[in-house]
């Protein structure tokens, strides 16, 4: 699959590039200090954004802590530049965008609550990084809505932990998401069958585990469920909870 | 009271000066000068400059955002969401409680509610679709909502669609009015679009529902396919042309 990864330059943009080892991978960032094989290009409306998108399968697009600078800057990114990158991808008929959002949005929440998909985020004023982030899933959210394309916007937890998830339980922060189980899910989210919009909550299960999972073990079956004790019913997939 | 007006120059702003002059002291703004003999404080400013709308601020009591540029695939965005960002810092910076904001109907009502449904009101979810300018002014009201979410001031949103000359009628660019043929379902004179601003600007705040309330600003019409009784129930907005001519083919035009 032919997928382009924005913020390349980024940490979180590189983790994520680096889960797609599968894919044909085409990594882009904004034009200041592009290196090692990563398109420069800063998502106006022109050709050249045009040309990026073209051929491509499936847009991973960083929206949280993909770039860095003030609220102006971030503003910008995530409300102009991605409404350019996403008309460009609806009209080279790209099938889907991956939105790499953040549980952040959810943190105000008390940890004692069932917090899933379907409680609203609430984004800080004074954070320009979540409230840009917040604005780019809005704007994702309507070329969803005008069917112009599929988007998945993956809310990841934190901390973010290189490896498997006994070091991101090890950390014992409730909403840690280790980088195979970003693997495993960003994988998931290109292959699998999605809705034209869907929220989806990322974070590595663990004990106390803050975020509850529905969507993703819905849609991409993560977390993989326990194995059934001997003796015991096998739950229906799909089956009312 | 004190009151900067964001973009005050363009096509809303003088009928909202016009419909304030004698009651509150102005400071109007805009990238394009005023004409000759305009009688307030004037600064030359683009509300996508974040120092200069926080120096406008200082010493305001209210901060009305008229500001708008539908077309550019850049400034749209600057003026539109980023602006509303400037401004909504400015009034945090500066303790200003009372922000009135103003966009187009389909920042909130986009396709997918207006070529569908009617009864269609201002408190519903926005559904702005993805025309550059709807998203764009639908963004920045976003921005304004967190901002009231998040601190202790009021911003109230009038959307506007169609705007019509109070004596011919006439719509913006409009040659030739065809009475008695209807029109937009979502229509004001120039003259109460001003006003519909000074009752923004005059409301109690302690009458207001939440600390941000969105209104549907159009006059009394019969179509049903927008509400518009909030504005009149809440701000006490009074519109004083129906434009009757327009929708009623019994209505004489002479």
């Amino acid at each position: 699959m032919k997928i382009l990864v924005t913020s390349a330059m980024s940490a979180m943009g590189r983790t994520v590039a680096g889960a797609l080892k599968k894919h044909d991978v085409k990594l882009t960032d904004l034009t200041g200090g592009c290196t090692g094989g990563i398109v420069a290009n800063n998502l106006n409306h022109d050709a050249e954004t045009d040309r990026l998108v073209d051929g491509v399968e499936a847009i991973i697009h960083t929206g949280y802590e993909g770039q860095e600078g003030d609220a102006s800057s971030l503003l910008d990114y995530y409300s102009r530049r991605t409404y350019n990158l996403l008309l460009a991808a609806s009209n080279a008929r790209v099938d889907r965008c991956i939105y790499i959002s953040t549980l952040k949005l959810l943190q105000d929440y008390e940890e004692n609550l069932t917090v899933t998909e379907r409680w609203r985020s609430h984004p800080p004023s004074n954070d320009p990084a979540l409230l840009a982030c917040h604005i780019g899933e809005l704007v994702c959210k309507e070329f969803a809505r005008d069917r112009l394309i599929k988007v998945a916007t993956l809310r990841l937890g934190w901390p973010i932990v290189t490896g498997q998830r006994s070091k991101a339980t090890a950390t014992g922060e409730t909403a840690a998401l280790a980088t195979d189980d970003l693997a495993t899910v960003l994988n998931a989210a290109l292959g699998a069958k999605i809705e034209q919009w869907q929220d989806v909550h990322v974070q590595s299960p663990a004990p106390g585990q803050r975020y509850l999972l529905h969507a993703a073990q819905k849609l991409f079956s993560f977390p993989v469920p326990p194995p059934t004790p001997p003796g015991q019913p096998v739950a229906r997939k799909g089956a009312r909870r | 009271m004190k009151v900067l007006l964001l973009g005050g120059n363009g096509m809303l702003g003088p009928w909202v000066v016009k419909a304030m002059a004698d009651r509150h002291q102005l400071r109007v703004t805009d990238v394009n000068e005023p004409r000759k003999g305009f009688k307030h404080e004037f600064r030359n400013l683009d509300a996508s400059n974040l120092d200069a709308v926080l120096r406008a601020a200082e010493g305001m009591d209210c901060i009305v955002n008229l500001s708008v540029l539908r077309h550019d695939r850049k400034l749209a965005w600057d003026v539109s969401t980023r602006g509303n960002y400037n401004m909504m810092a400015a009034a945090v910076e500066h303790g200003i409680r009372r922000v009135v904001n103003t966009g187009p109907h389909f920042q909130l009502s986009g396709p997918q509610y207006e070529d569908w449904d009617f009864g269609l009101n201002p408190d519903m979810p926005p559904q702005p679709g993805t025309r550059l300018y709807a998203l764009s002014k639908a963004m920045g009201q976003e921005i304004c909502r967190v901002f009231a979410e998040r601190h202790d001031l009021y911003v109230i949103t009038l959307l506007y669609y169609n705007m019509k000359l109070p004596g011919s009628l006439a719509a913006p660019l409009e040659k030739q009015v065809n009475y008695h043929d209807d029109m937009t379902p979502f229509s004001l004179a120039w003259t109460d679009c001003g006003e519909a601003v000074r009752c923004a600007v005059e409301v109690e705040l302690s009458k207001l529902p939440s600390r941000c309330e969105t209104f549907h600003t159009f006059s009394d019409i019969p179509h049903d396919k927008f509400k518009s009784d909030k504005i009149q129930r809440v701000l006490g907005f009074r519109p004083r042309y129906h434009l009757e001519a327009m929708w009623n083919k019994g209505y004489k035009t002479t």
